[in-house]
């Protein structure tokens, strides 16, 4: 499968669903049709785009919350821990901003890369039970690593965004219609407000929800179909690091493999697919700390899913790593075993490792 | 950066509005209270269904705090009780200080002068593996 591809195994009718959400997802939304009045992108594919929709973006998003005496304030009386850096062009004339106000409140600043979104489906179909079975929060085997679940408001586990703080695959798409474009829709039909505030009147004259349920069905069955890249087949180098990648520790927490559970869907029913990740939380250390967000404290991040890692251009959560190489030297925490054993490996095995991530 | 092979923007009509009722006016400074959860039957002017997640409770003033929403896109709504309103758990009643930050509740309100005012709560069961 190459990026962008659907799942293999889908029906004539899933197949046609994920071409129509395709042309959804595609959409670039204007003013007239729903965009803003905050938003940080006209369209999915405005950051979901190379090598193919759905794929990886170049835009860089801010994010905050509020850190206090071990709780996490997601800040939603001040606008939510998304703040939208652009406004439609009746906002500004009537607020004269160019962007989401900085909520006062906020203890913390984060900067979030577009990730690819490939394999989304196979992930939110991962049960809880499978979760749970790689947490360690009393690091029983001493190995240094202490996975945990994040979980949503309501108490539910978290799988999506770097945190791992939104449960399910739908909700994180009908979320990011609205954080992330302004559009409202049939799962959250109200607008973000301006750093708290309610928007003033007559800047958003679309009716609510601004796109119907149809459209974000279509979305979310794009998203949700989109395969995992097919990793590109493995040299002896390639092989050499693959064994590198697990002795060495870092499939501790990217787990190669996982299995997704009941669906019914048949492409995505009870399938193996490489994964990469643990959908756990782990502790990176405090140098790559940024905001809380749900359980997750500011050192916590999911363990990012290694999928299509051949065609990223920059790597961790914020884009500050500008290689595979510099992504792992930055892992901390948890991860320092993993790194340190990593830095210790000759060049040769650096650069076998540094092949099979690049074969993902 | 823009996919130039990008199609054109979606043409979006009008939607049918979810509720039947008016918007509810936007107590300052929270953002306007809008059902996110609502129950599709019909429902009376002014009404809506709330599913969220507790934040606060305040027994004193009678009222609670729900944060409702779906994935980054969080709402908080202010909710008030009254003596009529009736509060209910796995089909026993409950008391207002018996609810709990964390716990999930299905809240049908009515919109008045003063704000939300719930004439039903019901804590809802979730499954917390």
């Amino acid at each position: 499968m190459r990026p962008g591809d659907a799942i293999r195994g889908l029906t004539r009718d899933e197949r046609t669903a994920f071409a129509r959400g395709k042309a959804v997802f595609d959409s670039a939304f204007t003013p007239h049709t729903g965009l803003g009045p905050l938003f940080n992108a006209d369209g999915c594919g405005e950051c979901h785009e190379a090598p193919a929709a759905g794929g990886h973006g170049d835009e860089v998003e801010v994010h905050a919350t509020a850190f206090r005496g071990g709780v996490c304030d997601p800040l939603i009386q001040e606008g939510g821990p998304v703040i939208q850096q652009h406004t439609t062009p009746a906002l500004k004339q009537a607020l004269g901003i160019d962007q989401e106000p900085f909520p006062p409140s906020a203890t913390a600043r984060a900067m979030r890369t577009s990730p690819a979104i490939f394999g989304r489906g196979l992930l939110d179909l991962v049960p809880d039970s499978a979760i749970l079975a790689y947490a360690d929060l009393e690091d029983r085997n001493h190995d240094g690593v202490r996975g945990r679940p994040n979980r949503f408001v309501d108490g539910r586990i978290g799988r999506f965004g770097r945190k791992a703080f939104v449960p399910r695959l739908r909700e994180f798409n009908a979320g990011a219609f609205v954080a992330e474009m302004g559009i409202t829709n049939p799962d959250q039909p109200t607008e973000e407000t301006i750093g708290g505030k309610p928007i003033p009147a007559g800047v958003d004259s679309t009716a609510d929800p601004e796109i119907d349920r149809e459209a974000l069905d279509r979305a979310d069955d794009f998203v949700r179909f989109l395969a995992a890249p097919t990793p590109a087949k493995l040299g002896k180098d390639g092989r050499r690091g693959r064994d590198l990648f697990s002795q060495i520790g870092c499939a501790t927490c990217h787990i190669p493999t996982l299995r997704t559970g009941d669906s019914p869907v048949p492409a995505l029913h009870r399938r193996e697919f490489a994964a990469y990740t643990d959908l756990l939380l782990h502790d990176m250390g405090p140098d790559l700390a940024d905001i809380c967000l749900g359980r997750a404290a500011p050192a916590d991040f999911r363990t990012e899913p290694l999928l299509d890692l051949r065609d990223a251009e920059h790597f961790l959560h914020d884009g500050r790593a500008a290689t595979p190489e510099q992504a792992i030297e930055l892992h901390g925490g948890e991860a320092a075993g993993a790194r340190d054993r990593f830095k210790a490996l000759t060049p040769a095995e650096r650069a076998a490792l540094i092949t099979f991530l690049k074969s993902l | 950066m823009h996919l130039t092979t990008r199609t054109a923007a979606l043409a979006v009509s009008a939607i049918a509005p979810l509720i039947v009722s008016a918007p509810a006016p936007a107590p300052a400074p929270a953002p306007a209270p809008t059902p996110v959860s609502v129950h599709r039957g019909a429902q009376p002017a002014g009404s809506y269904t709330y599913r969220g997640t507790v934040q606060a409770v305040n027994a004193l003033t009678g009222s609670f705090d729900l944060i409702i929403g779906v994935g980054m896109s969080l709402r908080l709504v202010h909710i008030s009780t009254s003596p009529t309103t009736l509060l209910a758990a796995s089909g026993a009643s409950l008391r207002l200080a018996g609810l709990k930050p964390g716990d999930v509740v299905r809240a049908d309100c009515r919109n008045t002068p003063t704000g939300l005012v719930a004439s039903r709560i019901e804590r809802v069961e979730v499954p917390r593996p």
